[in-house]
């Protein structure tokens, strides 16, 4: 897997401050997209074990306290994608206690394959569909576009 | 014949020799020399020009200097030229007092019209102070302060801050009104006298009147110092008035018909409070610099205060909703009473955290911080500069701890890149300088408190007789007591420390990633510091450190700097000086690392500081402004929210403005119309609307290179 851009410190990717990374290559080629040089999963540099030691570190930080990991892209559930961002997110489910998970993709929920499904397990919250540049509105709270869903899929996520 | 003397104005007239003894006469009274023949010495002159149709006044000048050099009147030659000297500035200075007064006629001088954001120079009363100001300034540079501290002054080396209100006024910079002790014990205003409010809305509008009339009597800001506690017994008043009526008409649930009531009332009393304040204008001609502080009460009254406050400016200004500039708020936060999710006004930390995100204000003071930095729990005078601890005495005892009726004298700033400039680098002959420029910042401001020494309370009722100032003189007292032994703070103010760093170490490493920068820049603060801890101890006056806000000075001193030792980089480039201990806008850091780069310095600076985040759009993140607000806690004592608010309402787009050298521009349809948009940004402490103000250059420049922390 490759990543285009990784932030130590967000807050416009999901609630709270958190580490957020934008994985490369995606399939869906919305119109309108911010991120089209992310689209060839071959854009940015190979995300090595260093990469994702650099995030776990991140994450437990105790000056700068995160509330969790944002993925995004790109495409998280890209099928080149799903083994390594699998393997992230069950490295920082064990090793980074408390911390909750937001991932954005271009996949509707209900359409999941089920690998792409055993990822969904572990995160908190959900943000799918694609961008539709003519239901844009920059007022939407995480969103880009109306058709875009919210999936607080674990209520129980820290402070919710 | 005689020859036609041409004047430096270029009129002429007829020589006259007399004139030439008569200044050579006073001269020599001047320097007490006896036995010199001024008759003799105009004679000699006037045989030296023979032949000659026409002569210039400075050629007769120099013979006179040349005759008297050869007269062995060595003395009387420099007493002479000195003279000279002096009526030649004071020429000057008239003919920049003419000039000045045709830029004002004409509108053509910018940076008159534009140096105060608050002021709108197009309006008749606004040139009136203009003039007034024009004048005063002229008045105190001619015959007021004394000659080097003018030449330092105009030379950019110091800076003596509103020279166009003060000394020629008795007037003083900013304060924290005691409007307690006014409703307590009522006060006289113009005719009327006022007694105690007996409603919240009453009291407010009684309290929109009382800043009216002390923001006309002093220069700097006006600030309300708990404002949500010391109103709160008139909520109550309300309340009991609410519930009488209730069983007057036996309504049936008299207390939720009356807690309703109060909750209305108080609402529209503080929107209207908003709205007068501004609207307000003062006899200063502009809108008053106010600030309130509130947040520490607990009781219910307080809260609604509190409450109504924040729901009011989240709500805007005006059929378009405007982001109000004024009052500025200033929230306190304080652990175990709003700082944490089980404290009791938690709720109203999230309504801050809202307002902030959408209207920038409030910004927050974070109690024990404020506490450990300043001695006490106090708001700031004005935008940022804080007193310290006073106990006003009573019989034999410590007496009472009071921040209510207290005020600042005034701030000369330092332009410390200049030091370091004139030092070339050399960090001995900087430290050396930097001394000798002490000495002339304190002999500017002991000029505002000699100023005040024998001024009687009748110049400013409202401030010494009516209890603004927390006494009630008679008309014929004198007023200098009340701002001895440290009950009023009179500040050194500096600016620029990072061009000075970057002056003296050259400009290859940022400070904020060279210890050795950093660590120059805390010590040149601590001498700052220590010099002002000496003037107390000699004076008793509470001589304060306070870092600058500088609209102006910003743009003034790297001006002047850029003429006299050229484009530098890193240090004049720019066009403009960061302020005070801040870091610099360009650098891009996250605002927990800018925090603890700044944290060191409110200790030193304690007179005056404030420390600011860039932020994107945080209105659907609260909780990540909240992350950082409780960084801060631990770590500065006042902090303050940068956000993007800026609208537009020819394409409703909101966000943040294109800041150019031209002005500001949406970014999604090109409006720039100063009447359809609203463009609000941090300018010196307080908020300011560019886009219907224009910044002064070297501002719009610094503003245009901010970057955001996150
Ligand atoms: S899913 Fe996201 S990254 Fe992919 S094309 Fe659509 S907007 Fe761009
Ligand atoms: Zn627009």
């Amino acid at each position: 897997m490759n990543y285009s851009k990784y932030y130590p410190i967000d807050v416009l990717n999901g609630e709270g401050t958190r580490c957020t990374l934008f994985v490369s290559g995606c399939i869906h080629n919305c119109k309108g997209c911010y991120n089209q040089s992310t689209w060839s999963p071959d854009a940015g540099e190979l995300f090595t074990d260093q990469v994702a030691d650099q995030i776990i570190q991140d994450l437990n930080d105790q000056r700068i306290k995160k509330q969790g990991l944002t993925l995004s892209g790109g495409d998280p559930l890209h099928p080149a994608n799903v083994e390594q961002i699998l393997k992230l997110i069950q490295r920082v489910k064990r090793e980074c206690e408390g911390k909750d998970i937001w991932m954005w993709t271009g996949y509707v929920l209900s359409e999941l394959n089920k690998k792409q499904k055993q990822i969904i397990e572990l995160v908190d919250v959900l943000i799918d569909g694609k961008f539709v540049k003519d239901l844009a509105d920059p007022s939407l709270a995480w969103r880009g576009s109306s058709n875009q869903v919210v999936h607080y899929l674990r209520k129980a996520s820290v402070n919710e | 014949m005689k020859p036609v003397v041409i004047k430096r104005d270029g009129s002429q007239v007829p020589f006259n020799a007399l004139r030439i003894a008569e200044a050579v006469l006073k001269a020599s009274g001047a320097a007490r020399c006896k036995g010199v023949d001024a008759f003799a010495i105009a004679a000699e002159v006037e045989t030296s020009l023979v032949g000659q149709e026409q002569v210039d006044i400075h050629y007769i000048q120099d013979a006179v200097e040349a005759c008297l050099m050869k007269s062995n009147h060595i003395e009387l030659a420099r007493i002479y030229i000195e003279y000279r000297h002096d009526r030649d500035i004071a020429r000057e200075r008239k003919s920049h007092l003419n000039s000045e007064i045709d830029g004002l006629i004409e509108q053509s001088n910018a940076s008159l019209l534009n140096e105060n954001a608050n002021k709108d120079g197009k309006v008749i009363p606004t040139q009136r102070d203009l003039l007034a100001g024009i004048v005063a300034k002229h008045y105190a540079k001619s015959h007021i302060l004394p000659r080097d501290v003018v030449r330092a002054h105009e030379a950019g080396e110091i800076h003596y801050h509103d020279l166009d209100y003060a000394p020629f006024f008795p007037m003083f910079n900013c304060m924290l009104i005691d409007i307690k002790g006014m409703f307590t014990d009522g006060f006289k205003m113009g005719n009327a006298e006022i007694e105690q409010p007996k409603s919240i809305s009453t009291a407010t509008a009684v309290t929109a009147q009382i800043i009216a009339q002390v923001a006309s009597h002093i220069y700097g800001g006006t600030t309300i110092n708990g404002i949500d506690t010391i109103l709160a017994p008139y909520v109550t008043k309300s309340f009991d008035k609410h519930l009488k009526t209730a069983q007057q008409w036996h309504i049936e649930d008299a207390h939720a018909y009356a807690t309703q009531q109060t909750e209305i009332e108080c609402y529209n009393a503080f929107q209207s409070l908003e709205y007068e304040v501004n609207t307000l204008h003062t006899a200063n001609g502009q809108t008053p610099f106010v600030t309130f502080g509130f947040g520490l009460g607990s009781d219910w009254q307080s809260r609604l205060i509190q409450q109504s406050i924040l729901k009011n400016r989240i709500a805007g200004l005006g059929k378009n909703r405007k982001t109000a500039i004024f009052p500025k708020l200033v929230f306190a936060i304080k652990d175990g009473l709003n700082h944490k999710v089980d404290d009791q006004n938690y709720d109203i930390k999230q309504l801050a955290l809202e307002c902030a995100s959408k209207r920038m204000y409030p910004d927050i003071l974070n109690y024990d911080k404020v506490v450990e930095v300043t001695g006490s729990f106090k708001t700031p005078m004005g935008c940022r500069s804080f007193l310290d601890v006073y106990y006003q005495k009573s019989g034999l005892d410590k007496g009472e701890l009071i921040h209510d009726g207290r005020n600042n004298l005034g701030v000369v700033s330092l332009n410390l890149p200049r030091i370091a400039l004139e030092a070339d680098g050399n960090i001995g002959r900087f430290d050396e300088l930097l001394n000798t420029r002490l000495l002339l910042a304190k002999k500017a401001l002991d000029t505002r408190i000699e100023r005040l020494s024998e001024v009687k309370a009748s110049v400013a009722p409202i401030l010494y007789m009516e209890g603004a100032c927390g006494v009630r003189l008679k008309a014929d007292d004198c007023i200098a007591d009340i701002f001895k032994h440290g009950r009023a703070s009179i500040s050194l103010g500096y600016i620029g420390l990072h061009e000075t760093v970057n002056a003296l170490y050259g400009n290859e490493k940022h400070i904020f990633d060279c210890a050795t920068k950093q660590q120059k820049a805390l010590q040149i603060i601590t001498r700052l510091k220590q010099a002002t801890q000496e003037w107390s101890e000699q004076s008793g006056y509470a001589f304060s450190l306070y870092s600058t806000p500088s609209e102006n000075l910003c743009d003034r001193f790297c001006r002047l700097d850029a003429k006299r030792f050229g484009v530098l980089e890193g240090v004049t480039d720019k066009g403009y000086y960061t302020n005070s201990f801040h870091l610099d806008v360009e650098k891009a850091v996250n605002p927990y690392d800018k925090l603890d780069f700044e944290m060191a310095y409110p200790p030193i600076a304690s007179g005056g500081f404030i420390c600011y985040g860039e932020y994107p759009n945080m209105q659907h993140n609260l909780k990540a402004l909240e992350d950082v607000w409780d960084y801060s806690y631990t770590r500065v004592p006042y902090y303050g929210t940068n956000t993007p608010i800026d609208e537009c309402y020819e394409c409703s787009f909101t966000g943040e403005f294109d800041c150019t050298s031209k002005g500001f521009v949406c970014p999604s349809c090109g409006n720039s119309d100063p009447d359809k948009v609203a463009v609000t940004r941090r300018v010196c402490g307080y908020l300011g609307s560019p886009d219907a103000r224009p910044f002064n250059e070297g501002k719009q420049e610094e503003v245009k290179r901010r970057v955001k922390h996150l």
